[in-house]
């Protein structure tokens, strides 16, 4: 049997590593186009011989040891030494690519150059002598453009010759002082390593690299000896061992490609730059993000078309609510259920409970899909890459780096990743800050939340789900200034390095691809904890104790001996609300154990037990509020009708309904409230898991969970208090205290920022 | 009791039914948390960070050299 043949993908960051990954094993990883993407590395079988195992590595600007991803690709590269290496890289930024194929080569590696985006470089009139390029850098170089798929199987194939029989020698030489220093150290330390390495160990021993010194056991006397040979290099050079390398390096590129590489338009600004004169710019930048996001949430979210607004996405879902979750699936299985004489709990079982429940969250996957798609047109196209340079920017004023910014793109989909990709942050108090604000940004479980508010209480407006996007990435604003200005999370901002890559037009694959992604993870949930959720929570709901007696409250209620003036006062009592406002299900398990929690909303305006009920159970998975709302409606008869119309919506007329009542008739307010808080609080288990991993302490765990929290609640105070003093129902305690909270909050952000007024370095 | 059985056989059928689905759904859950996977319910190569996720390579993950 042949030995299986293992090829590394290695190249910059935004390179188009994961694009050309996916089209040569037919995978489908995520594509972002962000530096980041890939934190770890990923293996896939090629297409063209399923015995080659293609393995995509994090984009890596040099094989130092200094952030994660250089550690994962070296470590890959250097332990299980691959048989050849397909280095991908950006034709448009030559100069800066090579600086890392050059270390490549030096591993003593079949190295084979996948020269990528070579049609945009045809585009703007710029020439590449390929064949002198190849020459010069001892490898082999296919033309390929990842994202159009050209050349991509040749590039494979040519990978594979050179893993078999292929070698590839570094051809670029440094300078006399450097190289009379490294054939000193090849001699004294490294001669009995394979002769195609010596090269690579002695430039990192001259590097100081002191992770390759540990893994070679070096004696004192040699570690001496090789310090005393740097030590001259550098009195000659003038400068460190580390920087000189570089130096070097570049002086190498810039002699190799002369004559090799031919720009047209020198100094001319291409397409893209003349975008992001206007789309960067230090004024337009804020407000052309605002209105893009406004527009992509008007098109997902807003008043559907034929209702004054442009949404599509609420269309069909005000189909699939309407029609296939309220008229065809819930009403026509209860219809088809008592048609069979099914036991009456059991139908309430599987029509109120399950598929309330399921069919409350799926009902949104429409304007999900659609929300989904534009945001992943935004990824693709480049613009949501402008976006974190935009907020380092900003960040970068309050001490931050916009490397926080890149987690929360992430998270628009799931939170656990965008947690998981403060990874990159190698500063440890602002991956903590990260990770317990990057739940902030509204993630598709989320949608749901935002979609039932926006359409039940707002008429669908679109700047109820604009304004939670901007709710989310202000939470993460204010939160970074405040802490940053604690003790625990002072410091200086670390460097955040981001290539703006060019704009293109989206590949479709790639968006469709990132869309359905999210929304089959938001389709899934609902299949699986959503299912057993909603038992749960229609077991909790429909039976309780009434008057002693335990079973179903709905039947209880009709029993007349259970049932009289006296005990209706006592539960009226009991809930705080008029005797005539009793219903059964204010008898039910759920009510009984969600009352009493409710007290702590009463100062944000939804103190009632089925908000209540509804942001607690949000816990185990957010789209549980929303499947909490459609069990709990589905199931009451207030109206004395003792099923639904056959239309969903009357659910959420009925929610409207309750949040007026339980306000005081500032139902928007409330629910604006209830809203702020959902996003804001704690995120569901999944994510505190995820947290919980990647604080890697429970001090700190609790510390997040419990900041989430306070600060939800406090922004949802604030919104309250202020919003019901200019409706016309103002509380001078509850007015004071929103002053004094808002005053802290001010405090906080606007007293100055001590910089660190010494340089550490560890 | 044969006549209970034959006037509740829906019923009992359906009970059946939603038992072994939520049966089944319970043990993939289950199994998922065990295995390390239960994080987002999402598809692994839908997220930045997949492999962060397999316990084994948690442990494994690479900060020295």
């Amino acid at each position: 049997m042949d030995k299986k043949i293992r090829i590394a993908l290695a190249g910059n960051p935004n390179s188009g590593k994961t694009t050309l990954f996916n089209k040569l094993t037919g995978s489908n990883q995520f594509v972002g186009n962000w530096p980041g993407v890939t934190v770890e590395k990923k293996e896939g079988r090629l297409i063209v011989d399923k015995d080659v195992i293609l393995t995509d590595l994090p984009g890596i600007y040099s094989l130092s040891p200094y952030t994660l991803e250089e550690v994962v690709a070296r470590n890959y590269l250097i332990e299980e030494k691959p048989d050849a290496i397909l280095n991908i890289v950006d034709a448009t930024n030559l100069e800066r690519n090579l600086y890392l194929t050059t270390q490549l080569t030096e591993l003593g590696i079949p190295v084979v150059i996948a020269l990528n985006m070579m049609d945009l470089v045809r585009r703007a009139g710029d020439s590449i002598n390929v064949r002198e390029l190849s020459k010069q850098l001892g490898c082999k170089i296919v033309e390929i453009s990842a994202l159009k798929g050209d050349g991509v199987e040749d590039a494979a194939r040519t990978a594979i010759d050179a893993a078999k029989n292929g070698k590839t020698i570094p051809q670029h030489r440094f300078s006399g002082p450097v190289e009379h220093a490294l054939a000193h150290i090849e001699e004294v330390t490294v001669h009995d390593l394979p002769e195609e390495r010596q090269r690579w160990y002695a430039i990192k021993l001259f590097e100081r690299d002191e992770k390759v010194m540990e893994s070679l056991h070096l004696s004192d006397e040699v570690k001496a000896h090789i310090e005393r040979d740097i030590q001259a290099a550098e009195k000659e050079l003038d400068d460190d061992a580390e920087s000189i390398i570089t130096n070097e390096r570049y002086v190498c590129i810039g002699e190799l490609l002369k004559g090799i590489y031919k720009k047209k338009g020198k100094g001319q600004l291409s397409v893209s730059d003349k975008i992001d004169r206007i789309v960067t710019n230090r004024v337009l930048a804020l407000p052309i993000f605002v209105l893009v996001m406004w527009l992509v949430y008007a098109l997902s979210m807003g008043a559907p078309i034929g209702g004054g607004g442009i949404s599509i996405g609420t269309a069909l879902t005000d189909w699939t609510n309407d029609v296939l979750g309220g008229a065809w699936l819930q009403e026509g299985s209860r219809a088809l259920l008592e048609s069979w004489n099914v036991a009456p709990w059991l139908v309430g079982l599987i029509s109120d409970g399950i598929l309330a429940g399921v069919g409350a969250v799926l009902g949104f996957v429409p304007q999900m899909l659609v929300l989904f798609l534009l945001l992943c047109i935004l990824e693709d196209c480049g613009y949501m890459a402008r976006i974190a340079f935009i907020m380092d920017r900003i960040f970068r004023k309050f001490g931050l780096s916009g490397k926080s910014f890149i987690p929360m793109l992430v998270g628009t989909g799931c939170g656990v990743p965008g947690v998981m990709a403060t990874r990159t942050i190698e500063n440890e108090r602002d991956r903590r800050m990260t990770i317990m604000t990057t739940t902030f940004i509204p993630c598709g479980a989320k949608m749901p939340i935002i979609g039932l508010i926006a359409g039940a209480l707002f008429g669908g407006s679109t700047w109820v789900a604009t304004s939670a996007y901007f709710i989310g990435i202000a939470a993460i604003v204010l939160s970074g200034i405040m802490l940053k200005k604690t003790k625990m999370f002072a410091g200086d901002p670390a460097p955040f390095v981001m290539e703006l890559p060019p704009y293109h037009l989206p590949a479709w694959s790639n968006v469709l691809r990132g869309a359905w992604e999210r929304g089959w993870s938001f389709i899934k949930r609902a299949g699986t904890v959503i299912v057993v959720s909603s038992i749960v929570i229609w077991f909790l709901t429909g039976f309780g104790f009434v008057n002693g007696k335990f079973g179903m409250v709905k039947d209880l209620y009709k029993d007349e001996s259970l049932v009289n003036d006296a005990y209706t006062a006592q539960v009226a009592e009991r809930m705080g609300i008029p005797e005539d406002e009793v219903e059964p299900m204010d008898d039910s398990l759920l009510a009984r154990i969600a009352q009493p929690v409710s007290i702590i909303f009463k100062p944000l305006g939804f103190g009632d037990w089925k908000p209540t009920a509804a942001t607690v159970t949000g816990l185990v998975a957010k789209e549980e509020v929303v499947a909490n709302f459609g069990i709990m409606y589905a199931y009451d008869d207030k109206d004395g009708e003792e099923e639904l119309e056959e239309n969903g919506n009357q659910i959420w007329d009925r929610v409207a309904e309750d949040f007026n009542a339980f306000s005081g008739g500032h139902g928007k307010l409330a629910a604006y409230a209830f809203m702020i808080f959902n996003l804001l609080c704690a995120p569901c288990f999944a994510a505190i898991g995820a947290i919980k991993r990647e604080m890697n302490s429970r001090k700190w765990t609790w510390f997040a969970i419990g900041y989430q929290c306070c600060f939800a609640w406090v922004m949802a105070f604030i919104v309250w208090q202020l919003g019901r003093t200019f409706a016309g129902g103002m509380s001078a305690v509850g007015l004071t205290l929103a002053l004094v909270m808002l005053a802290l909050i001010l405090w906080q952000l606007f007293k100055p920022y001590q910089e660190a007024q010494k340089l550490t370095v560890k | 009791m044969f006549v209970w059985l034959s006037a509740n056989l829906i019923n009992i059928a359906l009970v059946a039914v939603i038992t072994l689905i939520v049966g089944l759904l319970l043990r993939g859950m289950i199994r998922d948390k065990k295995t390390g996977r239960s994080s987002c319910g999402g598809n692994c190569a839908g997220c930045a960070s997949c492999v962060r996720c397999e316990r084994e390579t948690l442990h494994k993950s690479p900060r020295a050299f």
